[in-house]
C-alpha cells in the first residue's frame, strides 16, 4: 500500500465575489472538500484535493512545481480511463471530482465580478450600430479572422430539408419567398456575439488598432439567399460586414485569401479540407439544449491532444494502452509536443489578451481560455504544460481530468465554444448544453463513431 | 447584342461562343445572342493575319473592322456596340469617357467553364455621384440585357455567371446592390463583400473575364 503524502499548498484564500455569469458555484470557489474514500485500488486516502485559489501566489512555475512534486510522491500507476470516476459523478457531486487522484486547477487569473454597469451597457446600447470611433474594417492580415458558414451562424434546418427534398431551384425560390423572415440563431451565434463584445472593449482601449476580431460569413450558398442573410444579420444586430457567397464552388480558396484564423462550418468535408490547408477549422452541430453563456466575457475551451497538440500521444495510447502512454509521457517529459491545428488560434487569442493586460485589465479581461484535457496533472499533464510554456502561450485555466467525463466540467465553465477531436466528447458536452465543435484531426478519426447517424449534413 | 474586342483573348471569345451555343440549343430562334466584332486599330496588324488567326482558333467572329485610333469611338457607335473589351487601359478609358461601356479583359490562366462577368457593386449603390460617369446609361442597359440572357438558364450549369463584388461598403450596401440589380432583372450568382479588404487575393480566385462598373476598373489590383 502506498501512502500518498501530499502537503496541501499553503495559499492565502482570495475573496472573489461570485461571477454574475450565471454560474451557481464557479469552480474556483469550491472550498477544499475533504472526503475519505476507498478507491479502486483499495487505498484509503484522506487527501484534500489540491485546489489553488489565490491569484497572487499562483504562477505558471508554481503549477509546474506543484505538478512535479505530485509526480514524485505518487508511486501508483493510475487506473484506466474514465470508469473509476463514473461513481463520483453518479454521486451527484458534479462540482468537484473528489477522488484519490488529484486534479489541479491552475488558476493564473481567476475571474472577477464584472462591472455590469459599464462595458455591457455600451454593447447593448449599440442597437443602432453607429460607428462610435474605432476601426471597423480591419485589414485581414492584422485582424483575427473568424469565418463562419451560414449553417452554423443561423438555424437553417428547414431550408436544408427543402434543398434535399426538392432541389436547388425550389430551395432558392423558398429562400426568396421568405426573404424578410430572419433566421434563428445557430450554434455559433453566441460565440460570434462574444467576439463582438471583445471588439467593443478593444476599440475602447485601442481606437486606432486593427487587431480585432473580424467575422466573415463564408457560405457556398447562392447569392439569391444573400438578401435574406443580410436581413438576418441586421435583425440580430451582428457586425458582419464581410462575406463570400460562392454560389456552389468551394470556399476554401477564399478562406486563405481572407487569412482566416478559424473556420466554423456544419460540413465536415469542408472542415477537413480547411485543416489540410493549414487553417484551424471545426465542425459545429446544432444542439437542442443550450446553457446560458456570459455576454461580457468570451470563453474558449480546448482539448489538449490532437487539438492544441499533435496526436502523437493519442496514437501511443490507442496502439499500446494507457500504461505505455504514461510511460512514454514520463520519458518524454522534456520533449515538446508537436503543435496541433488549433494552436494558432490560441496564439491569436493570447495576443489579444495581452492587449488587455497591457492596459491593466488582467483581472477584467473579456477573453478567457481553458484547457480541458483527459491528461492527468501529475504525470502526463506536465508535458502539456511545459509545451505551452515553451510556446509562450498562456492559458487561463487548465483542467486535468485524468479521464473523467468532460461534460460536467464544461457545464460549469460555460465556454462559448469547446474544441475536441473526439465525437464522444463533443456529444457528451452537447448533452449537457455546451456548444462543442469537432476537430476532425488525428488518429481518433478512425475510431470516431458518432452516436447519432447523420447528425447534421 | 454586340461586343467588341481588339485582342486575341481566345478564352473570352470561346466562352461567349459557348453562351451563344447554349442559348441556341434552348431556342433555335433566339435573338438575344452575343455578336462579336473584332476591331483592329494597330495599322501594323495585317488584316489577313488577323482573319486567318481567328479561323485557326475556331472563333466565330461576326465582323471584322479596321479602324484608326482616332476614329475608334465613332466606329463603335456606328456599329451599335454595347460593350467594348480591351487589354489596353488607356484605350478603354478613352472609349468609356465618350459614353460607350468598356471593360478591361482579365488575364485567364486556365480555361473556365463559364463566362464570368463581374459587376462592381460600389458603382451600383452610388447613384448620384458627381460627375455622373458618361457610360452609366450604357452600363445599366447592358446589365439588363445580361440579366435577360442569364435568366434563360437555370441556377446550376449555366454558361454565364454573374459575380457581384463590393469593395468599400459594408454588408448593407451589398444588400442594396443585390436588390437594385434584381429590380433591373439581373440576378447574381455569387456575391462578395470586401468592406475594405484588399481586392487582389479575392480577384485572383474569382478569375472574371471582365469587370463592369463605372469607368474602367483595373482587374489587377
Amino acid at each position: 500500500m502506498v501512502k500518498m503524502s501530499l502537503d496541501p499548498v499553503q495559499v492565502k484564500e482570495l475573496n472573489v465575489s461570485p461571477s454574475p455569469n450565471g454560474d451557481s458555484r464557479a469552480s474556483w470557489e469550491e472550498e477544499e472538500v475533504e472526503e475519505e474514500e476507498e478507491d479502486r485500488l483499495g487505498i484509503a486516502t484522506k487527501t484534500k484535493p489540491v485546489s489553488v485559489t489565490d491569484l497572487s501566489s499562483v504562477s505558471p512555475s508554481l503549477c509546474f512545481r506543484l505538478a512535479a512534486r505530485m509526480s514524485r510522491t505518487q508511486k501508483l500507476s493510475l487506473p484506466d480511463s474514465r470508469f473509476p470516476f463514473q461513481e463520483a459523478s453518479d454521486r451527484g457531486s458534479s462540482e468537484l471530482f473528489t477522488t484519490s487522484l488529484f486534479k489541479v486547477w491552475c488558476l493564473r487569473c481567476p475571474p472577477v465580478a464584472h462591472q455590469w454597469g459599464g462595458a455591457s451597457d455600451k454593447v447593448t446600447g449599440r442597437r443602432a450600430r453607429k460607428v462610435e470611433g474605432g476601426v471597423f474594417f480591419p485589414k485581414p492580415e492584422n485582424a483575427v479572422t473568424v469565418a463562419v458558414s451560414s449553417r452554423v451562424l443561423f438555424r437553417t434546418e428547414l431550408e436544408q430539408r427543402v434543398f434535399e427534398q426538392k432541389g436547388v431551384e425550389e430551395y432558392l425560390r423558398y429562400q426568396i419567398e421568405h426573404e424578410n423572415e430572419p433566421f434563428a440563431p445557430g450554434p455559433a451565434f453566441p460565440f460570434v456575439k462574444a467576439l463582438e463584445t471583445v471588439n467593443a472593449r478593444l476599440r475602447e482601449l485601442y481606437p486606432q488598432s486593427e487587431e480585432l476580431f473580424d467575422i466573415v460569413l463564408v457560405t457556398y450558398n447562392h447569392a439569391h439567399v444573400g438578401i435574406r442573410l443580410i436581413n438576418t444579420i441586421n435583425h440580430h444586430n451582428l457586425f458582419i460586414e464581410r462575406f463570400c457567397m460562392t454560389g456552389g464552388s468551394s470556399p476554401i480558396g477564399y478562406l486563405k485569401a481572407w487569412q482566416t484564423n478559424l473556420y466554423l462550418s456544419a460540413d465536415a468535408d469542408k472542415v477537413r479540407e480547411a485543416l489540410a490547408e493549414g487553417i484551424a477549422a471545426a465542425t459545429m452541430f446544432m444542439t437542442e439544449k443550450l446553457t446560458e453563456v456570459s455576454e461580457s466575457q468570451l470563453r474558449v475551451a480546448f482539448d489538449g491532444d490532437a487539438v492544441l497538440f499533435s496526436d502523437e500521444s493519442e496514437r501511443i495510447f490507442k496502439a499500446h494502452g494507457l500504461d505505455k502512454f504514461f510511460q512514454h509521457e514520463q520519458d518524454n517529459e522534456d520533449t515538446l509536443l508537436d503543435h496541433g491545428p488549433l494552436k494558432g488560434f490560441l496564439e491569436a487569442l493570447g495576443k489579444l489578451q495581452k492587449k488587455f493586460y497591457a492596459k491593466g485589465q488582467r483581472l477584467d479581461c473579456p477573453i478567457r481560455t481553458y484547457l480541458v484535457t483527459a491528461r492527468s496533472a501529475a504525470s502526463s499533464g506536465i508535458r502539456a504544460l511545459k509545451t505551452l510554456r515553451a510556446w509562450g502561450l498562456e492559458i487561463d485555466e487548465a483542467l486535468f481530468l485524468a479521464g473523467a467525463p468532460k461534460g460536467p466540467m464544461l457545464e460549469k465553465i460555460r465556454p462559448h465554444i469547446y474544441f475536441d477531436d473526439q465525437m464522444f466528447h463533443v456529444e457528451g458536452a452537447a448533452e449537457m448544453g455546451t456548444v462543442a465543435a469537432h476537430v476532425p484531426y488525428g488518429v481518433a478519426q478512425k475510431h470516431n463513431q458518432p452516436q447519432k447517424p447523420g447528425a447534421r449534413k | 447584342m454586340e461586343m467588341v474586342s481588339t485582342v486575341q483573348n481566345t478564352d473570352v471569345k470561346q466562352s461567349l461562343q459557348k453562351v451563344n451555343e447554349r442559348l441556341l440549343e434552348k431556342n433555335p430562334a433566339e435573338s438575344l445572342l452575343f455578336d462579336v466584332v473584332l476591331i483592329a486599330t494597330d495599322s501594323q496588324q495585317q488584316s489577313s493575319r488577323i482573319i486567318s488567326s481567328t479561323s485557326h482558333y475556331g472563333l466565330e467572329v461576326g465582323r471584322f473592322c479596321f479602324s484608326s485610333r482616332e476614329d475608334l469611338v465613332e466606329t463603335l457607335v456606328v456599329n451599335n456596340v454595347q460593350l467594348f473589351l480591351s487589354t489596353d487601359r488607356d484605350e478603354a478609358l478613352q472609349v468609356s469617357q465618350k459614353g460607350v461601356l468598356s471593360a478591361l479583359l482579365g488575364r485567364q490562366e486556365a480555361p473556365s467553364e463559364s463566362l464570368r462577368v463581374m459587376l462592381c457593386g460600389d458603382a451600383i449603390v452610388r447613384p448620384d455621384c458627381d460627375p455622373v460617369p458618361a457610360s452609366r446609361g450604357a452600363a445599366q442597359s447592358f446589365s439588363a440585357r445580361l440579366g435577360e440572357m442569364r435568366g434563360r438558364f437555370g441556377v446550376s450549369g449555366s454558361p454565364l455567371s454573374i459575380v457581384l463584388v463590393t469593395s468599400s461598403g459594408g454588408s448593407k450596401s451589398c444588400g442594396v446592390a443585390l436588390q437594385t440589380l434584381r429590380s433591373r432583372g439581373l440576378s447574381v450568382d455569387e456575391a462578395y463583400c470586401l468592406a475594405g479588404a484588399p481586392r487582389g487575393p479575392i480577384l485572383s480566385l474569382l478569375r472574371p473575364h471582365f469587370l463592369l462598373g463605372d469607368g474602367v476598373i483595373d482587374l489587377e489590383d
